[in-house]
């Protein structure tokens, strides 16, 4: 599903690297978390797989196809493929937590009959269609995070990327949060979380990729949070 | 892909941009405004140019060179030259004027002055007879001039042309040409800029959206076109108000004109009808091409994402 193959960044010439000869994969249905400390290499990981960012040498894969060979305007494509969920939610607050998420079918051109079936099915799924008219304001950081979720997974990505999901929340809603992206894994969507939650990557028992200073350290299948480290 | 449904994606595109307008309500009103001035600014060039183009035209249409005879002319002398005027491959028009009909012109241009026309008849009247010729264009004024004078022998008293008046009206015009040309492009590169940073930012303002969109894998084009859209309205709506405003001002200004000057001068004056025919089409298409052009650069930096 994911390769990455040799890859390496630097951002600037001759500039520390930010991912140093990586090479990864991710198979289809996986659920992976990928830790380690500020500045080893996990936000260039990601910002890699949605082409925000192009390699300085090696190659992505995704589904077998090198994304570095998108054209600009295939990148968007690309993007429908991959749902994100971010560390500080990014929700629109002037729309409705029912707009938030239609919002995301409309700018690929979904027609508007799927839209209304489609969002109120998907927020039932986070748990939130009672709170469908509400504003972003309105909800508690649990809520918002599930509001993002049920965006990032309203157009069926292949894909799922949580940068941080339950960085801002506490950890009874943490805990919640993890499984609802566990319930989404079940439904075949291959997962990559980016955390630093250490008692809830111990506690899920779930592939574990360390990454230090741009280099993978560890990588075990029911991994640990600190093995990369000690 | 996905089933595309274009109905539903224009309506939320529309749907966006006037919301953002509404939401930016103070700096897309001062966009307008200071675009509306700078239309109305070129808005007055233009006014002025179409005026100096009728008066030119007016003058032009008018091209003629007056041949008096003298008092004492003979037959054979008019046939000759009338059969000379009429050779020149330059003199598009011969009109015999007698007596009788320079005294009916004459009363014609001073018509509010009857008392002083009422006098000339018979054998009293003093207005010497004469050829009006018209020329087919102003340059070739000169060469006719010679010619006339090469073949008028004893019977012509003078010839009277507008040379000096006509020579300098070009000039004037040519002028004013060159100079509305660099109005023109004066402002265009003003209001370029403001709706520039109008546009700006909105989008300063809508980043988040926009960086949403981008990851939820909206196209380019999608997040573009709402902001286009708007750049669009922002001059449209500022083309109408300077249309609307110059028209005000042309109407007071030319009635002003039509009542007070003696001198039958708003007949020489482009009528406010023609002028706005002539800029309504130009000012409307002027001001949304800016408003796209403006906000599609304003869009370029923000969409590298």
């Amino acid at each position: 599903m994911i390769e990455f193959i040799d890859v390496t960044k630097t951002y600037e010439k001759n500039a520390k690297h930010a991912l140093q000869h990586v090479t990864l994969g991710i198979d289809k249905g996986e659920f992976v978390f990928l830790v380690g400390r500020s500045g080893a290499g996990k936000s260039t990981f990601i910002k890699l797989l949605l082409r925000e960012i192009d390699v300085t040498s090696g190659t992505v894969k995704i589904n077998g196809y090198d994304i570095s060979r998108l054209t600009k305007k295939e990148i968007p494509y690309l993007r429908r493929k991959i749902g994100v969920v971010f560390q500080d939610f990014r929700l629109l607050e002037n729309k409705s937590v029912y707009e938030n998420v239609a919002y995301a079918m409309e700018i690929i051109g979904r027609p508007q009959s799927k839209i209304k079936k489609k969002v109120p099915n998907a927020l039932e799924m986070v748990g939130l269609a009672h709170r469908m008219n509400h504003y972003p304001s309105e909800l508690s950081g649990g809520e918002q995070q599930r509001v993002v979720i049920a965006r990032a997974i309203i157009n069926n990505p292949q894909i799922l990327i949580c940068d941080e999901p339950t960085g801002n929340l506490d950890p009874d809603t943490s805990e919640d949060i993890m499984n609802l992206l566990t319930r989404i894994n079940n439904f075949g969507t291959t997962m990559v979380v980016v955390t630093h939650n250490q008692s809830m990557v111990d506690r899920m028992e779930k592939r574990v990729v360390t990454l230090e200073q741009g280099v993978v350290i560890s990588d075990e299948s029911k991994g640990r949070y600190d093995h990369g480290f000690f | 892909m996905a089933s595309f449904n274009k109905g539903s994606t224009l309506r939320s595109i529309l749907r966006e941009a006037l919301q953002s307008i509404s939401r930016n309500r103070l700096m897309s009103v001062i966009s307008v405004l200071s675009i509306t001035a700078a239309l109305m600014i070129l808005g007055i060039f233009v006014v002025f140019t179409l005026n100096i183009q009728s008066l030119t035209a007016n003058v032009e249409s008018r091209l003629g060179m007056q041949i008096f005879l003298s008092e004492d002319y003979t037959e054979l002398e008019k046939t000759n030259l009338e059969k000379a005027l009429m050779d020149n491959p330059n003199i598009v028009e011969v009109t015999f004027e007698d007596v009788l009909d320079a005294k009916e012109k004459f009363s014609d241009e001073l018509e509010n002055y009857a008392i002083l026309t009422t006098d000339l008849t018979g054998e009293k009247n003093p207005l010497p007879v004469s050829f009006i010729i018209k020329v087919d264009k102003p340059e070739n004024l000169e060469e006719v001039k010679a010619y006339v004078e090469s073949h008028s022998g004893n019977g012509v008293e003078y010839i009277r042309y507008g040379d000096n008046y006509v020579d300098s009206l070009l000039r004037f015009n040519y002028f004013v040409n060159i100079l509305s040309i660099l109005v023109l492009t004066v402002l265009t590169i003003i209001s370029f800029v403001l709706i520039y940073n109008t546009i700006k930012l909105t989008i300063y303002a809508r980043r988040k959206e926009i960086g949403i969109m981008k990851y939820v894998g909206a196209t380019d084009r999608y997040i573009r076109t709402p902001f286009v859209f708007e750049g669009m309205v922002l001059g449209l709506i500022a083309a109408i108000s300077a249309l609307l405003l110059l028209r005000l001002g042309y109407y007071y200004f030319f009635g002003m004109i039509k009542g007070n000057v003696v001198i039958p001068i708003q007949s020489l004056l482009a009528s406010p009808e023609s002028v706005f025919k002539q800029i309504i089409v130009f000012f409307i298409i002027y001001g949304m091409a800016l408003g796209a052009i403006g906000s599609r650069f304003a869009m370029k930096k923000f969409l590298d994402v």
